[in-house]
């Protein structure tokens, strides 16, 4: 559903509230246009000598009620307007956060965080703003200066409000002329402040290696021109929407003025009464600030349509990724796998970076992936829980085409430790049980030993409630790597997928973990992709990869025999061995 | 309502009101723009002012007269345009230039908060979100110059129209004018009421969107993973509970300011009532003539204008409270590690490379030691690798010798010169390391590779990815050199994105290099690849070498060994073998083959 859908289906929703804040507002219009109305009368009434104290009084009490009477609705409509403004706000959150959910990888590698972050923050603050703020303040806006028109009208006179009025007519004109371009600034003005905060995340993510490498003075020069540029479209910015303020009050002075000429003439001429006159300056005094407003207002919703425009782009985007019309629902997995991919590129590749894949793993077995950097290992494994969609009808999962099974369903049967395992800045222990919520502490510190973390979050003064930094910057390597294969294995899936998983511990570690993996191997279908030759050696089948194809395959000893490319890695890594023997 | 606040609430108001205070100085040099500001305000205001005394004198001495005259209404009615115009222009002005003093102030305070980030050690970023350093940076900044916009302004635009109102009351009646001072004490009663629960409203509304922003940009870093282990719902349920206890306070934090602003156009309101009332009797007594009258009842109008401006103005002031008083304590925070008063002056092209170790023992949290009592000399030109099991304490001795922590005892020495004699821009000249943790920036591979420094010519880019033997694979990217990185180098292999930083290192050419399990994702024959590009370039650089693939250090001139934080062996790799401690047991279990249950034969 797309922001402006929402925005509608809303308001259609909320129409009743809307109608009773509007007209509350409406009303409290229609009360306070009575002001200056009382005003005249009581100024007629004095100048022509017809009043006694206790009239003042009168009038004095007329006048208070009114003015009291008045900001009642007023407050009632505006509150239900900012509160539904505010609902608004709560729920294109929730929508954009659920929409955001359900896109895949391929969207969010595009995107930076800090612009995705200025959508949800600012983008919807400034649509709130326009549909809260800016409702109230148009509908009083406008309905004041009906309410003012209709009064001078009837109470004082039509031609000289017709007179008075010419020049506030060019104001319209003005704000279609003048508005767009205050709506193009105010983009540039968001862009270059995303930029900049995408600028800071970014180098403050790599803090060590900007202080590493004493990088610091480019940084900042970095930084610096995204802030100077910020500056530049600032001011161009608040120069245009001062000439725009500027203009409105020049115009409605000189209503003012001719008011006064004409006004002036008129009771001059005793064709109207001085209480009228008085009157009519007071109302053109009332038109001139929802005059104002109303500028303001458009000003606010150009720069409110600019944020929904950039929020409908965002949630006019398709996940790429999803069920097919009538998807599979699996219910016992057993975990046979066959791959028969003739190839696969990514959107923005050149050439496919995997090509002619063909294998067949039977439930329980283990494939050993190994190859040389970017041949293609993490872009087949990505391919088995979908997280990039494979052509249809290459990968079987049990015999069914993976994407005709349902994604969840899917993804329920695959516990997956990626190549760069993220943490949550939770603590250890909700990092490990993140894929089941009401896993009992037994379970994870079952997890935590298979994988071999055990004692060290038991050394950590907090043990597993111990909090760790943002992506786990407090644990070293090699425990941010065990910590995420522990919350593979709580997941107790049919399919296990390691990638590179083992390459920051030592050989100790990764022999226990291997271990581990042995014992649970009957039940599990295994691939596991690593550079360390030692972590294959045992699998059922080992493909090379190499150019995104697959060079040579077979057991680890066929693979000796072969004499290949993986052979010649094995020496290499063996060669200790030999040189000891 | 209460007028009482806590003591913690004046405590952080206190905070907030000197933090911003703290801020001032920032706007030291833009004293004179804020001066002609308020020249300009005043010529604004006046002609405010000037506007019912203009329609006064028409009315009472060409209108409403015994002897109307027409041509008064006309000269008046010009010079009212004028004055507008007049009002207008000096308003444009105002904005033009206050605005620019205000977004020169943010930009001085963002450089200089960003550039005191950037000069802090290491620990600073292990307790701290970079999310909310980001906010910092981005939104503190921007709602503090509010304070320097917005909110001055409205100080001085409104305080003098409200000067201005009450001396114009004064100067045409004093009594009537004395009677609607009665105003001023409830003003201030009406805010004082209010104040406690706005700011408080304010600040929940606050804290709990910066938890709604933390939430979302530390999900979206992790949506990968989120849909990997199919725990949407969960998160789903996490954000809502966020969303809707801000969405709560919102509300509360609205209904509290409706409420109070309302307050004061009924006041406003009541007022003029009143003076119709008061002035309508003097009228009738002829105390006063009628034009008086109106132009009290106009200016009563105007009287609410500014205050209501002011009120609105509260809010600004609540939030640029709170926002210096977070920009203040990052800024308070002194740098853990700074460089001695007067560092040793070295030509990093001339160290020769010597480090040494010299009982060294530290822990991140002083009561829990990571690395103790440790010693080590490496000479100049020399290979060690460095070996332990996971989390020995490896990585931790090489942020100590590039001083991103500090021992608690001990001393770490560079050609027999204290590392901390050095300044920390010097040392990190000397000392270049590849981290275990990769880091990418949004630009091109070559950019990447000088770190968006102009000094690196891209001759000595090319150079620096051929000796890793990454140029190759460079070249087969889309747009070889040129080819655009996603954040983070999403775009390529793993093992790529190593290669790149160390191509990175090397161009940068230092006298002694890390390698932090540099190679842990690259493949054996690449791994060799970017060895001998290494041993090549320079020989007689000194080079550490952490690994867990034994067989990358096997060649070392010395290996240390570290266990649990302490540094139980060193030698050659047939000495440690021949000694057979932990390095023997290690190198026992390293190979392929070796430790493994399988039963099959070869
Ligand atoms: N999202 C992407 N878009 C375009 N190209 C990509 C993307 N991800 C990877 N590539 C390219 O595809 C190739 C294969 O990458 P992949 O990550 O599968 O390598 P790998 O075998 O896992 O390598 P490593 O051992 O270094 O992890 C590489 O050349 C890489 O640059
Ligand atoms: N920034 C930090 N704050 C607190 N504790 C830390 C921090 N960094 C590391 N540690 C802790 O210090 C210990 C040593 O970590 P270190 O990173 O030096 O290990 P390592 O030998 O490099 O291990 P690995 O081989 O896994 O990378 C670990 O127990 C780790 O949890
Ligand atoms: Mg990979
Ligand atoms: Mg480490």
């Amino acid at each position: 559903m797309s922001a402006k859908t929402l925005m509608r289906q809303f308001l259609s929703e909320n129409k009743w509230a809307y109608v009773i804040s509007i007209l509350a507002i409406i009303i409290s219009n229609f009360i306070n246009v009575q002001f200056p109305h009382i005003l005249g009368r009581f100024t007629n009434a004095l100048e022509a000598h017809r009043l006694n104290l206790h009239d003042v009084l009168v009038y004095a009490i007329l006048l208070f009620v009114v003015g009291v009477v008045y900001v009642q609705f007023y407050a009632i409509g505006q509150y239900r307007n900012g509160k539904l403004g505010r609902e608004f706000e709560y729920l294109l959150r929730r929508r954009l956060f659920a929409h955001w959910e359900v896109l895949s990888t391929e969207y969010f590698r595009h995107k930076s965080i800090g612009d995705l972050l200025n959508h949800a923050m600012n983008d919807i603050r400034q649509v709130r703003e326009a549909l809260s703020g800016g409702l109230n303040i148009l509908t009083n806006a406008v309905f004041l200066l009906l309410a003012t028109l209709i009064m001078t009208f009837t109470t004082v006179s039509m031609k000289l409000t017709v007179v008075s009025m010419i020049p506030l007519l060019f104001i319209p004109l003005f704000i279609v002329w003048f508005g767009p371009l205050i709506r193009t600034s105010s983009r540039q003005v968001q862009e270059a402040l995303s930029d900049m905060s995408d600028l800071t995340e970014e180098s403050l993510s790599s803090i060590r290696l900007i202080k590493a490498t004493a990088n610091e003075d480019v940084e900042t020069e970095r930084f610096r021109a995204k802030v100077d540029h910020i500056v530049h479209q600032q001011l161009t910015l608040f120069r245009r929407s001062a000439t725009f303020q500027a203009f409105i009050p020049t115009m409605s002075s000189i209503s003012f003025a001719i008011a006064l000429l004409y006004g002036g003439y008129l009771t001059l001429s005793h064709q109207i009464q001085l209480g009228a006159f008085v009157a009519f300056t007071l109302y053109i005094g009332q038109l001139v600030q929802p005059l104002q407003q109303i500028g303001f207002v458009i000003n606010n919703f150009q720069r409110a349509s600019a944020s929904l425009t950039r929020l409908q782009v965002l949630l006019d985007e398709r996940p790429s990724i999803t069920d097919c019309e009538q998807p599979i629902e699996l219910g016992h997995v057993r975990g046979e796998i066959e791959v028969n991919l003739p190839s696969f590129q990514y959107a923005d590749g050149q050439v496919p970076a995997l090509r002619d894949i063909r294998f067949h793993l039977m439930p329980g077995q283990t494939l050993g992936i190994v190859g040389r950097t970017g041949s293609g290992k993490t872009t087949l494994v990505n391919l088995l829980p979908r997280i990039f969609d494979p052509p249809a009808g290459t990968i079987f999962l049990d015999g069914h085409d993976i994407r005709d099974i349902r994604l969840e369903a899917l993804r329920q049967s695959i516990a997956y430790v990626p190549q760069d395992g993220f943490l949550f800045s939770t603590s250890v222990g909700e990092n490990i049980s993140f894929g089941d919520a009401n896993a009992s502490r037994e379970q994870i510190e079952e997890a935590a030993k298979a994988a071999q973390v055990y004692d060290d979050i038991a050394s950590f003064p907090d043990g597993f409630d111990t909090v760790i930094g943002e992506r786990g910057v407090t644990l070293s390597g090699g425990q941010r790597q065990r910590t995420a294969i522990a919350r593979a294995f709580l997941k107790s899936a049919p399919i296990l997928i390691l990638d590179d998983s083992l390459s920051a511990v030592d050989m100790r570690t990764e022999k226990r973990i291997i271990e581990e993996l042995e014992k649970v191997r009957q039940h599990k279908t295994t691939l596991i992709i690593a550079h360390r030759l030692s972590a294959v050696r045992h699998a059922d089948l080992i493909l090379v990869l190499e150019h995104g194809e697959i060079v040579e395959r077979g057991t680890h000893d066929e693979l000796i025999r072969l004499d290949g490319i993986y052979a010649k890695t094995y020496h290499m890594q063996q060669q200790g061995e030999a040189l000891r023997a | 309502m209460s007028t009482m606040d806590s003591s913690a609430d004046r405590q952080r108001r206190k905070a907030g009101v000197s933090s911003l205070g703290r801020l001032l100085p920032y706007a030291k040099p833009y004293v004179w723009q804020f001066a002609l500001v308020l020249v300009l305000v005043v010529i604004f205001n006046a002609s405010t002012v000037m506007q019912p005394y203009l329609v006064k004198v028409a009315i009472d001495s060409d209108i409403s007269t015994k002897h109307p005259n027409y041509h008064g209404v006309l000269v008046i009615a010009l010079i009212y345009v004028g004055v507008v115009i007049i009002g207008v222009a000096a308003n444009f002005a105002q904005t033009v230039l206050l605005q620019n003093a205000g977004q020169n102030v943010i930009r001085t305070i963002r450089l200089s908060l960003f550039s005191h980030i950037e000069r802090q050690a290491m620990r600073f970023f292990d307790t701290r979100a970079v999310g909310r350093l980001v906010t910092n940076v981005s939104n503190d900044t921007e709602t503090v110059s509010q304070f320097f916009t917005n909110f001055f302004l409205s100080l001085i635009r409104d305080g003098l129209s409200i000067i201005m109102i009450v001396v114009a009351m004064f100067e045409l009646n004093g009594r009537i004018a004395l009677y609607c001072m009665v105003l001023i004490p409830i003003i201030f009663a009406i805010s004082f009421g209010f104040r406690g629960q706005l700011r408080r409203a304010y600040q929940t509304t606050r804290t709990r969107l910066s938890n709604v922003n933390a939430f979302l940009a530390e999900n979206l870093a992790g949506m990968r993973i989120i849909q990997i282990f199919h725990q949407e719902e969960r998160q789903s349920r996490a954000f809502e509970e966020l969303n809707e206890s801000h969405r709560q306070a919102n509300v509360y934090e609205y209904r509290t300011s409706v409420w109070f602003n309302r307050a004061f156009e009924v006041l406003g309101n009541i007022a003029v009532a009143a003076v119709v009332w008061m002035g309508g009797g003097a009228v009738l007594k002829h105390w006063i003539a009628f034009g008086t009258l109106y132009a009290f009842i106009r200016y009563i109008q105007q009287f609410f204008q500014p205050i209501n401006a002011m009120t609105q103005q509260w809010n600004t002031l609540q939030s640029s409270m709170v926002a210096a008083d977070r920009i203040g304590q990052v800024l308070a925070v002194q740098p853990e590690i700074v460089d001695a008063p007067e560092p040793v002056k070295v030509n990093p092209e001339n160290v020769r490379g010597r480090i040494e170790f010299h009982h060294v023992t530290f822990g991140y949290q002083p009561e829990q030691p990571v690395l103790r009592d440790i010693n080590f000399v490496i000479e100049p030109g020399q290979f060690v690798g460095v070996v332990g099991a996971t989390g020995a304490g490896k990585s931790s001795v090489m942020s100590l010798l590039t001083r991103f922590y500090e021992p608690q005892a001990g001393d770490i020495t560079v050609d027999g010169i204290s590392i901390r004699a050095y300044a920390q821009a010097d040392l990190h000249r000397i000392i270049g390391i590849v981290q275990q943790d990769v880091s990418l920036f949004t630009g091109t591979v070559a950019d990447n590779i000088r770190l968006f420094r102009e000094d690196i010519s891209d001759a000595k880019v090319h150079e620096a990815a051929e000796i890793v033997g990454a140029d190759a694979l460079i070249r087969r990217l889309p747009n070889g050199y040129a080819t655009q990185l996603y954040g983070k180098g999403s775009n390529l292999s793993a093992g790529e994105r190593q290669l790149i930083s160390f191509a990175r290192i090397v161009a940068l050419n230092p006298r002694i290099l890390i390698l932090d399990e540099a190679t842990a994702s690259l493949d054996s024959q690449t791994e060799e690849l970017v060895q001998r590009g290494l041993h090549t370039v320079a020989e007689a650089r000194t080079t550490m070498v952490i690994a867990h693939r034994l067989s990358t250090i096997r060649r070392a001139d010395n290996i240390l060994v570290l266990d649990k934080g302490r540094l139980v062996e060193q030698g050659t790799h047939e000495q440690l073998v021949a000694a057979s401690g932990l390095y023997a047991m290690l190198d026992a279990e390293s190979g392929v083959e070796a430790g493994t249950r399988d039963t099959r034969p070869l």
